[in-house]
């Protein structure tokens, strides 16, 4: 029986469904806070970290978080990878070299991950100062905080 | 934990294509454990499957499975993780006493018929990561391979030399997906970057594959087999949601996950305990970061040790002989695959990649983004 399995496919069978998803507070308020050009964080009250993107609870306390802190628009560079390829619904595609990287906004805990422009990326190194470079018309609100650059 | 629950049967098979339907690779799988133990599916009192549905492409895809694997009219249930997950519940529903018998089936399909890439980018935070775009399983392996490789002082050669070293244990391994004879490393220097510093030699390759294990009650394991492969502790263990906040240099998940699995086994020093070690490296800097985090080595001297071969069948501590996930991937499968490749080394079966006469094994699975869930299970004889 198995030798009979030959190679038929069944043409592609799309899945593709939008869903909206309501954001929550805590999200609404950080992507209100880039179209002011403001990075906004909210501190633990237990273990003292600022926490970006904000969210309601530190995972390590079991705390609300509560207090809303604006953060540097200057950081420090943590890591960084440059792509080769971009991934959309899990298929692979070659892209035009791009560098992301992980910037730690100055005041906060954790670091974001952003698009990195403006370096040549044999020049990057963790540690690295970078400042955050705006896009107010983005059509991806994500996006108005556009890519960080070497400050 | 003493004789209570043993590993009676495996039966596996992967491949770039196994040029089969799911139901007839499952079907296949099921029976092969069953014919090799001599007994039919009336002899399993529960079965566990083990898949995803976003790589089955339906929702509850089990219940399409139900039949090829023997589980119709049977108690059965569904693990949306990896496989070893599975052999976990089915030795905690054998150790709560209403069963004697498991049946764990893993699969899936990522060889041609489906990315392996869905189930991880499916499960980022959709109202952040995914929005962002930039995040995805490969992306975060590139970040985590540069923050091991600056911890431990290791430049990029030394990722072709792991690559080329576990690629070169799945040469031996006539039960994988992609091996390179004679471990060239240039051959993994040349493959193109996907996201430095991996190249596409350094990540898993997109693969097909299922595996059956079967569990049993202390009683009921000796009357199926004069050589049982003993469950000796088990641990899971889940690090943060968010990527950006974990420390990519260690996993701390599969350190509690093996801490949690060693006291059950009532092993207190591992490195030198363990005889074996099958762990799930997607990408060539995992095992020496997963045998580090899980104490099996010391953190500085696993990965050159790795690259130099140093793990191989022949050393105190053999660390994936078969080749490991970097030679075959069949997500939700790769950590049962460990399981079994473990089975058939403690009963000196595995033929070509046998690693000595290893009496205490370790088997590894991981689930969601670069390492992020661990599941430990201890192994012996
Ligand atoms: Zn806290």
């Amino acid at each position: 029986m198995e030798g009979l399995m030959g190679s038929y496919f069944t043409p592609a069978v799309p899945m593709d469904f939008g869903y909206n998803y309501r954001l929550g507070a805590y999200l609404e308020r950080y992507l209100d806070g880039l179209k002011e050009k403001k990075i906004l964080g909210v501190r633990c009250s237990g273990c003292g970290k600022v926490l970006v993107p904000p969210r309601m609870y530190c995972g390590g306390c079991r705390l609300r978080l509560e207090e809303w802190v604006e953060l540097g628009t200057e950081g420090e560079l943590v890591e960084f990878t440059v792509g080769h390829v971009s991934m959309s619904k899990g298929r692979l595609s070659q892209a035009e070299p791009f560098t992301i990287g992980l910037v730690r906004p100055d005041g906060a805990a954790l670091p974001l991950l952003a698009r990195i422009r403006g370096a040549d990326p044999a020049a990057l190194r963790p540690g690295m100062r970078m400042r955050a470079v705006w896009d107010p018309d983005a059509e991806n609100e994500y996006l108005v905080l556009s890519h960080y650059e070497p400050a | 934990m003493d004789d209570k629950v043993a590993i009676v049967g495996i039966e596996y098979s992967q491949g770039d294509d196994l040029g089969l339907t799911r139901e007839r690779l499952c079907f296949r799988t099921v029976r092969g454990v069953l014919d090799k133990l001599g007994i039919d599916r009336h002899a399993i009192d529960c079965f566990i499957l083990a898949s995803n549905d976003f790589l089955e492409g339906r929702t509850i895809s089990n219940v399409f499975e139900d039949g090829p694997v023997g589980a119709y009219l049977k108690d059965e249930t569904k693990v949306e993780m990896d496989g070893i997950n599975a052999v976990v519940y089915g030795a905690l529903r054998i150790l709560e006493g209403n069963y004697d018998t498991a049946m764990v089936i893993a699969h899936s399909l990522c060889g041609h018929q489906v990315s392996p890439y869905l189930q991880v980018q499916y499960s980022l935070d959709p109202t952040y990561d995914r929005q962002l775009g930039l995040l995805n399983e490969l992306s975060g392996a590139a970040l985590q391979a540069r923050a091991y490789l600056r911890s431990r002082g290791l430049d990029e050669g030394w990722l072709d030399r792991a690559a080329a070293a576990a690629l070169a244990n799945g040469a031996a391994n006539d039960m994988v997906t992609r091996s390179l004879d004679g471990a060239d490393e240039s051959k993994v220097a040349s493959s193109s970057y996907l996201y430095e510093p991996l190249r596409e030699m350094h990540c898993y390759p997109p693969t097909d594959g299922a595996c059956a294990i079967v569990l049993a009650s202390a009683g009921r394991a000796r009357e199926l087999t004069d050589r049982p492969v003993w469950i000796r502790g088990f641990g899971s263990s889940i690090d943060s949601y968010y990527f950006a906040g974990r420390d990519l240099t260690r996993s701390a998940s599969a350190a509690d996950a093996a801490r949690r699995a060693f006291a059950m086994a009532g092993i207190s020093d591992p490195a030198s305990e363990i005889g074996l070690a099958e762990v799930s490296d997607l990408f060539a800097y995992q095992a020496p970061l997963l045998a580090a985090s899980m104490g099996l080595a010391d953190a500085d001297e696993a990965p050159r040790r790795f690259a130099e071969g140093g793990f191989g069948k022949d050393a105190r501590l053999a660390l994936n002989p078969s080749g490991g996930a970097l030679s075959a991937h069949p997500v939700c499968a790769t950590g049962a695959v460990r399981v079994a490749e473990a089975f058939r080394q403690l009963r000196g079966e595995a033929g070509a990649v046998q690693a000595g006469e290893p009496r205490l094994a370790l088997a590894h699975g991981q689930d969601g983004l670069c390492l992020q869930q661990n599941t430990v299970v201890v192994l012996g004889i």
